[in-house]
């Protein structure tokens, strides 16, 4: 079975920086893959990549096996790629059931919003994420930061998502908002949703992913199985871009 | 009038909150109390002569300001309004002058206005200069060619079906009095007035009903979040620059029209009316805020204290001080609203 998506030599330059240089990478179904890196190492410029906010400078994507062309977010969202943003990417005066339809909003016979439809809908997902959350009407600027980061989350699951990719989705959140973000991506695992986790937090990473990807200068110094690295292995990597010396896999395989 | 009309389409999606409510009750209230004061200083200003003085007179405003509020709700602003209303008028008076049929003329002259428009969309997106600066080009350019077309000269002597649009009534009643000479019973409503109701209830619609609408709210909100939603911003933006430059257009028309004469020297500062207008109304200029219907209380709130300061004879000069502390009040009492 052909992975979800193949991201193959992909490049980034800004100017003579490079801020991508020559990374691979691959996502299953139902795997979640972490990916991590101090700020700057571009995990973040990746991750953007393949949700078509930013154009790669060489480099091509595969998805379901097939060359994709994602020079957009529209198109990215086209082949099931969602994204939640650590910014969150919300507009702040339109209300949550406006955010969640923004750009694929539901029209009725005549191309008007249907305002109707979207609200039930809006109310539905959001129950099954917080079955508190109330405030449909209004702005979002005035909801709570888990109630926004709620909303982030909705939009991204709503539609027929096969690739999620995550970025620091617990960063403003509560314990409770954090475990209700743990237990979705456990079901979503369990949908065969393929998920990147980009996280500083080495807990939820270890928690949570199957496997560890690790930048370091636009390089990728690392892909391997959570079950044969320790954290202290993963920070070498971040911050040495290597793994200690005398590093033996503490199970036998390796997954690449 | 139209107020009514817009707040219809005020709910859903738009998280309408309480503090934008109060705004245009208050933008409201104020002026049912201007009305109230002139009413009280001189009786001839409620007649229904004078209404409809008003009506036609905010009507050029009026239009100009839906156009910008449209623009001012993307996080843009389209200082060429009253140049662009100059060009239209005069394109469409030239052409009438050349021959051209006069509906077709004034399809011709709101075209002008809608190009205009769509320069000053491309000019923001793809040029990425700011939309004050590429205006404001725009204001000179189309200012300099509307005196270059014309000399600098009025073009006069359009014929009678030109000033259809501007002087025209609508329900016109005039009765034949026993002496032979005919009075006018009701002065009717003026086209102008119901052009302004019609383009009023279109853009209240478009903004609170289709999906290009809520763009152009989330544009404004956050441009950034916007484009990553999939929302073709760019797309987004120029539509409000060309409904803008369009609608400057029609007004350009109608003020034409009105007159019977081509100005080329017509709608200086009417952008600043516009933008008061709007902002009066409760746009933001930082963007993702407006409505049709404030904006429309907010050209009225213009119209009427002009009209009454005119009635009880204080001088021009005067108004626009007086309309200057307006603008800067309505969007103080704003402030002081949503910093509580």
């Amino acid at each position: 079975m052909s992975p979800l998506v193949e991201m193959i030599d992909i490049e980034k330059h800004f100017g003579g920086i490079k801020a991508v240089d020559r990374v691979s990478l691959d996502l299953r179904e139902g795997e979640v893959v972490g990916v991590l890196g101090h700020n700057g190492a571009g995990k973040s410029c990746l991750m953007r990549i393949l949700s078509g906010a930013m154009a790669p400078s060489a480099g091509t994507i595969r998805v379901g096996g097939a060359e994709a062309n994602i020079d957009s977010p529209h198109a990215a969202r086209g082949l099931g790629i969602e994204t939640i943003y650590q910014t969150l990417a919300l507009a702040d005066h339109l209300d949550a059931p406006a955010n969640l339809f923004l750009g694929r909003e539901l029209r009725t016979r005549w191309g008007n919003l249907d305002e109707r439809r979207m609200l039930e809908e809006a109310r539905k997902v959001l129950a099954r994420l917080n079955p508190n959350f109330r405030n449909l009407g209004d702005p979002v600027s005035r909801l709570s930061g888990g109630q926004r980061q709620v909303i982030a989350i909705a939009r991204a699951i709503y539609f027929d998502v096969k690739i999620l990719i995550m970025d620091e989705p617990t960063a403003a959140l509560g314990p409770a908002e954090t475990a209700m973000v743990s237990e979705l991506i456990r079901q979503l695992k369990q949908e065969g949703i393929g998920i990147f986790l980009v996280s500083h937090d080495m807990h939820d990473v270890f928690e949570l992913c199957d496997r560890v990807v690790v930048m370091n200068r636009g390089r990728k110094v690392g892909s391997h199985s959570v079950s044969e690295v320790s954290k202290d292995d993963v920070l070498s990597l971040i911050i040495k871009g290597e793994l200690p010396g005398g590093w033996v896999p503490r199970e036998a395989e390796r997954v690449q | 009038m139209s107020a009514a009309a817009g707040s219809a389409y005020a709910t859903g999606g738009m998280g309408q909150s309480n503090a934008e409510t109060l705004h245009k009750l208050s933008a409201l209230a104020t002026l049912g109390i201007l009305i109230g004061i002139f009413a009280f200083g001189n009786a001839a200003f409620l007649s229904v002569n004078n209404g409809l003085t008003v009506l036609l007179q905010t009507s050029v405003i009026g239009l100009l300001g839906i156009g910008m509020t449209m623009v001012i709700i993307t996080g843009g602003i389209d200082l060429s309004v009253g140049a662009v209303l100059a060009l239209s008028g005069t394109a469409t008076g030239l052409m009438v002058k050349a021959g051209v049929p006069v509906p077709l003329a004034m399809a011709g002259g709101v075209g002008v206005g809608a190009l205009c428009g769509l320069i000053n969309g491309l000019v923001v997106t793809k040029l990425r200069i700011t939309p004050f600066v590429a205006t404001l080009g725009m204001m000179m350019i189309a200012r300099g060619t509307a005196l270059q077309l014309t000399g600098a000269a009025p073009v006069s002597r359009l014929g009678e079906a030109f000033g259809r649009l501007g002087n025209g009534a609508l329900f016109r009643i005039v009765e034949q009095q026993p002496n032979g000479l005919s009075k006018v019973a009701f002065p009717g409503i003026p086209y102008p007035a119901i052009l302004l109701l019609v383009v009023a209830l279109m853009a209240a619609f478009l903004l609170k009903r289709r999906p290009l609408g809520r763009h152009i709210y989330a544009t404004g909100s956050n441009e950034e979040a916007a484009r990553l939603s999939g929302v073709n911003v760019n797309r987004t933006k120029i539509a409000a620059y060309v409904m803008s430059g369009a609608l400057a257009g029609l007004a350009g028309n109608v003020l034409m029209s009105r007159l019977v004469t081509a100005q080329p020297n017509e709608g200086v500062m009417y952008e600043l009316d516009a933008i008061a207008a709007a902002v009066i109304g409760g746009a933001s200029l930082m963007g993702g805020v407006g409505t049709i219907s404030g904006t429309m209380i907010g050209a009225f709130i213009i119209g009427v204290l002009r009209n009454g300061l005119n009635m009880a004879g204080v001088s021009a000069f005067i108004q626009q001080i007086i309309i200057g502390f307006v603008v800067i009040a309505a969007v103080f009492v704003d402030q002081l609203r949503s910093r509580r």
